[in-house]
């Protein structure tokens, strides 16, 4: 009886939480911390090598190296929990397709492009996203504040991290759509 | 007292050109891997079955990429290059990873 109380009154199942934790948790964190370095990144280039320089270096390399973990967990959680719950199959003759988010979009034609669109892009575009947050985590923990003194360096580092922050927004807004019209409930 | 090898260590741009060169290539990793899959040429199996054959995809992908991080990095991690090529090759390879993991470029393919 309390057991079946308690699933009763649950607010959210196990794949909703995972879904937040997704892409609220650690996909808005990363976008976040994404957003801070880029800022980070113009405001405090062209510091003197000088010792509050080095210690604003060392912040913002760990804010990238941040940004990086969370997009890589937020790629990784939604490609091996999230993706498998949004793309099975239904059991044949089902007419209630909310459990199966994939098949619940391609039922309708007005969503279809959710999947074919949305979703193919969200499979693979966020590892792009990654691939380069990593890479510029990397410059920032190996060279500190010549990161900020170089101004090509800076530059390249900016324009890398910026691309990456793109790509995460806008498969973040996908995910969002894909997640108001079918959500892993 | 640092050598004039430790200086040239320290500054050389090196390491930073192959970690940006890596991400490109692993960017155009991602798109070949989809588009030849797109294609029927080849496609990776699927490492986990739940999540099918994305899981092949990107997982190959991101070996091109490490690998690729590690054999340019073990290059020029002590050298001073020229960067604009390189950042040049950066944004060219990441643009058509990009590009070939976009759906409806599949179709010129498929």
């Amino acid at each position: 009886m309390n057991a079946l109380l308690a699933m009763d009154t649950r607010l959210f199942s196990d794949r909703s939480v995972w879904t937040m934790i997704h892409g609220i948790g650690l996909g808005g964190a990363a976008l976040m911390a994404l957003a801070a370095a880029l800022f980070s990144l113009r405001a405090m280039r062209a510091a003197d090598p000088s010792n509050s320089a080095m210690r604003e270096s060392r912040y913002l390399a760990w804010l990238v190296v941040f940004a990086a973990a969370a997009l890589w967990l937020t790629v990784l959680i939604g490609t091996f929990v999230s993706f498998p719950a949004y793309r099975a199959t239904p059991p044949d003759g089902l007419t209630d397709l909310s459990q199966y988010p994939r098949s619940l979009l391609q039922s309708n034609p007005d969503t279809v492009w959710l999947h074919a669109l949305a979703m193919e892009i969200k499979e693979h575009v966020p590892w792009i996203a990654a691939m380069l947050a990593t890479a510029v985590a990397f410059v920032a923990l190996r060279y500190r504040s010549r990161l900020l003194a170089d101004m090509r360096l800076n530059s390249m580092a900016t324009g890398l991290l910026g691309i990456c922050f793109g790509l995460a927004s806008i498969v973040g807004v996908l995910g969002i759509f894909v997640n108001k019209v079918a959500p892993l409930e | 007292m640092a050598t004039m090898k430790d200086q040239q260590k320290e500054v050389a741009n090196g390491a930073a050109l192959a970690s940006f060169l890596a991400a490109g290539i692993g960017a155009f990793a991602v798109g070949f891997f989809v588009i030849i899959h797109e294609a029927g040429l080849f496609s990776a199996p699927a490492l986990y079955g739940p999540a099918g054959g994305v899981t092949g995809r990107t997982t190959f992908a991101a070996v091109t990429w490490l690998i690729g991080w590690a054999v340019l990095h073990s290059r020029w991690k002590d050298r001073q290059l020229e960067s604009n090529r390189v950042y040049t090759a950066t944004l060219v390879l990441t643009a058509l990873g990009i590009v070939l993991s976009f759906p409806p470029v599949w179709r010129i393919f498929a």
